[in-house]
């Protein structure tokens, strides 16, 4: 769309756009339905438009991103079913709003790393910031290091698996969703959940407002057992489980609208 | 005649019509719920359970905050699986009505249905900012 003219002659995009190029940059090498984008010299805008036409315009299923660069927002708002591949470590907000790709990232990641996913998977090899899983959706996603405070705010769903330890606050205000943190978990563990399950493996500094323990269902150790194997994560550990007490929020106290938020 | 007042929003109340599926099982049985989900396992569909609105079965519509309302009889045990598949249909027949606004309103390059479907068309490319008709801006 081309950039709209006000009376005083400044040229805008009307959606709000910092880069009013909306020409992909052409430069992904295709092979079948493989491609490869080497993001060494493009901005995030660009390595986001070609990303899109590729996988939207040309059917490519397969997608490698080289050279990241810790650059943010990258591979955001992919509403498709497609393979990509990080060979580097991209910077905060990283495949936000996803819906349906399953993505291998060989590096770490900054904050934020899949907010708002609705679904497919997420696999870092690395640590993963603060506020990763930010009012998570749906899908999975596996954090092989360590991450950040906040892990999980806000989560409405979905999967959160986490080979090392969770820093302060994990799972704060989780609506629903699971998350296994294999390591230690530190202060505020739950703090204001309304739902949903955490698992910990390792220590936990303390429990955050209306966390409690829970007692393990054979459920539990299927699901837990089901999402190892899926990712090839070994053994799981053994967990202590914990939700929400039901005195601090709960659903009944919501009104519809405000229930049809969580769901 | 009376103004009937409701909180609630379903879907068949944004289409203005009821759809088949959700009176006839056997238009939703056929369903690989595998098939339509990334990775070995029902991903985000996990998530997805029978519910219930206005004292009847529903499955919730996360794409367009709606229920669907589900008006066959469901066989006992069956009860998230069918409201996934009831979900699922709504969704790949392109009938969700967060999906119908697309057209109009998307402001970026994107597919229009979502990950569910494989060859779904390109919607966002030429999105212009809405006016009234007849409207002009003001002279100052």
């Amino acid at each position: 769309m081309a950039g709209l003219s006000t009376k005083s002659g400044v040229v805008y995009d009307a959606r709000g756009l910092v880069e009013p190029d909306p020409e992909p940059p052409m430069t992904a090498e295709i092979d079948g339905d493989r491609a490869v984008i080497d993001a060494t010299d493009l901005t995030t805008r660009k390595i986001n438009l070609e990303l899109k036409r590729i996988v939207y315009d040309e059917g490519v299923n397969e997608v490698t991103i080289v050279n990241p660069g810790s650059k943010h927002s990258l591979g955001v708002g992919i509403l498709k079913r497609c393979r990509l591949t990080f060979e580097g470590s991209p910077g905060w907000y990283a495949c936000g709003l996803i819906d349906g790709p399953e993505v291998q990232i060989n590096g770490r990641v900054g904050w934020s790393l899949a907010e708002n996913m609705m679904s497919g998977s997420i696999v870092v090899d690395g640590p993963a910031g603060s506020l990763t899983g930010a009012a998570l959706r749906g899908g999975d996603l596996v954090i092989k290091g360590n991450v950040g405070a906040r892990t999980g705010i806000d989560q409405k769903g979905g999967t959160i698996i986490t080979l090392g330890s969770a820093g302060i606050n994990t799972g704060f205000m989780m609506q629903r969703g699971r998350q296994i943190i294999c390591g230690d978990a530190n202060d505020g563990l739950g703090d204001s959940m309304y739902d949903g399950a955490i698992y910990v493996g390792g220590k936990i500094a303390s429990l955050g407002v209306d966390c409690v323990p829970a007692e393990m269902t054979d459920d539990d150790h299927e699901f837990i057992n089901r999402k190892f194997d899926i990712y090839d994560l070994g053994t799981p550990p053994d967990v202590q489980k914990f939700e929400c007490g039901k005195v601090l929020h709960n659903y009944d106290a919501l009104e519809p609208s405000e229930r049809k938020l969580v769901l | 005649m009376a103004v009937k007042h409701t909180t609630a929003i379903d879907a068949e109340t944004l289409a203005g019509r009821r759809f088949e599926y959700q009176e006839d099982i056997s238009l939703v049985e056929d369903l690989d719920l595998m098939e339509l989900t990334p990775g070995r396992d029902l991903n985000w569909l996990e998530d997805i359970h029978l519910l219930e609105e206005d004292g009847t079965p529903a499955v919730f519509d996360r794409y367009s905050n709606s229920f669907l309302k589900i008006y066959f009889d469901i066989p006992e045990g069956r009860e998230d699986e069918l409201a996934r598949k009831v979900l699922m249909k709504h969704l790949i027949s392109g009938n969700s009505y967060g999906i119908q606004l697309k057209e109009k309103h998307c402001k970026f390059h994107q597919v229009e249905l979502g990950p569910w479907v494989a060859d779904s068309k390109s919607v966002g490319d030429n999105w212009r900012p809405p006016t009234l008709e007849g409207w002009e801006p003001p002279a100052h």
